[in-house]
């Protein structure tokens, strides 16, 4: 099955956008989010802390939805996802 | 009453939404916090389009590292108060509004006061703690935060209308760590005058807002997205205010 990842500002810089990727069906959100953003130690560690857990202020979603970060390890993807990963553009 | 000078002024626009329109903006009072890289179109564009009055807070002082996007200040300002130098612009590009500008940092102590009887807020800051105090503030007044921010080539805006839209903290419950962030200073520009277009759009009570939906400017592909942003029931900053919302409407 296929998904579509979304990463958006800072994110996108590091780890670009719009990719589609194949996941085996029971994947999780968090696993998927990992193993795409490994693929830039900057991207990974801006959007990860040392633990591996996402940062506090990492927005999820799954197409349209809010996923909390709580939940991410127990949700899982599913075919045809539109996953959305952005922090909050603090700037002025 | 509209002057003969401001109906020749706002003739264009007059075109569009008439006296009715432009007596509207006249009356209004908007508060804008931060005179910096999105205050300076914000506060330009509302000045120019007659919102009778402008309140502009800030604390800094106008530096020269400033200045690539911050349009309000020019070389000369450097060193001078933002507020001193924004209220003379302001003044200059429009004298038929009132400007009054405040030379304060936006504490949670004095937030509720500066914001006054203003008929809403725009965030022009550069920090989330104090863009949640400002949130609480229109949460309590009833009044929309117009919410911006910038990094870089990107951009957000949203609009809050309390009570009917998710809060800032419901869509970012979390800041990001403070940074001295890159930016280019077209970024401001877009994302400022999207924010003063929302300003003008709600004082007229008209157009579709930026209510429930958080736009995302992308400079560098020159590409917009529109993410839909939801209330959080359990929100700390409003979800008081949806709960009585709620119940309210049970009763009926």
């Amino acid at each position: 099955m296929t998904v579509k990842i979304r990463f958006f500002a800072r994110f996108r810089e590091l780890l670009g956008t719009d990719i589609m990727t194949d996941v085996v069906a029971g994947m999780m959100f968090s696993s998927l989010i990992t193993t795409i953003a490994k693929k830039n130690p900057e991207g990974y560690d801006a959007i990860f802390d040392e633990k591996g857990t996402f940062r506090e202020f990492v927005i999820l979603m799954k197409n349209g939805k809010r996923i909390d970060i709580a939940d991410a390890a127990k949700t899982p993807v599913e075919d045809g996802d539109e996953i959305a990963v952005f922090p909050p553009v603090a700037g002025g | 009453m509209l002057s003969e000078r401001e109906c020749e002024r706002y003739k264009r626009q007059m075109m569009l939404f008439g006296d009715e329109g432009q007596e509207r903006l006249k009356k209004a009072h908007i508060f804008i916090a931060g005179a910096g890289g999105l205050g300076s179109p914000v506060s330009l564009y509302l000045a120019v389009a007659g919102i009778g009055t402008i309140t502009i807070a800030d604390m800094d002082e106008v530096d020269r590292s400033n200045l690539n996007r911050q349009i309000l200040h020019f070389d000369r300002d450097i060193g001078r108060k933002k507020t001193a130098s924004a209220e003379e612009k302001l003044k200059e590009i429009n004298p038929d509004i009132t400007v009054n500008a405040v030379d304060m940092k936006i504490e949670e102590t004095n937030a509720a006061n500066l914001v006054g009887k203003a008929d809403g807020i725009v965030d022009a800051l550069d920090n989330y703690p104090t863009r949640y105090i400002l949130n609480d503030v229109a949460i309590a007044k009833k009044i929309p935060l117009f919410h911006g921010g910038i990094r870089g080539f990107y951009g957000q805006v949203t609009t809050i209308i309390p009570g009917k839209t998710p809060c800032l903290k419901c869509i970012f419950p979390k800041a990001p760590p403070k940074e001295v962030f890159p930016v280019v200073g077209v970024t401001p520009g877009i994302i400022g005058i999207l924010q003063a277009n929302e300003v003008i759009k709600y004082l007229l009570g008209s157009g579709l807002l930026l209510m429930g939906r958080l736009f995302i400017w992308d400079g560098m592909q020159a590409h917009a997205d529109e993410i839909c942003v939801e209330r959080n029931p359990a929100c700390v900053a409003c979800g008081s205010v949806v709960k009585k919302k709620t119940t309210a409407g049970k009763r009926k």
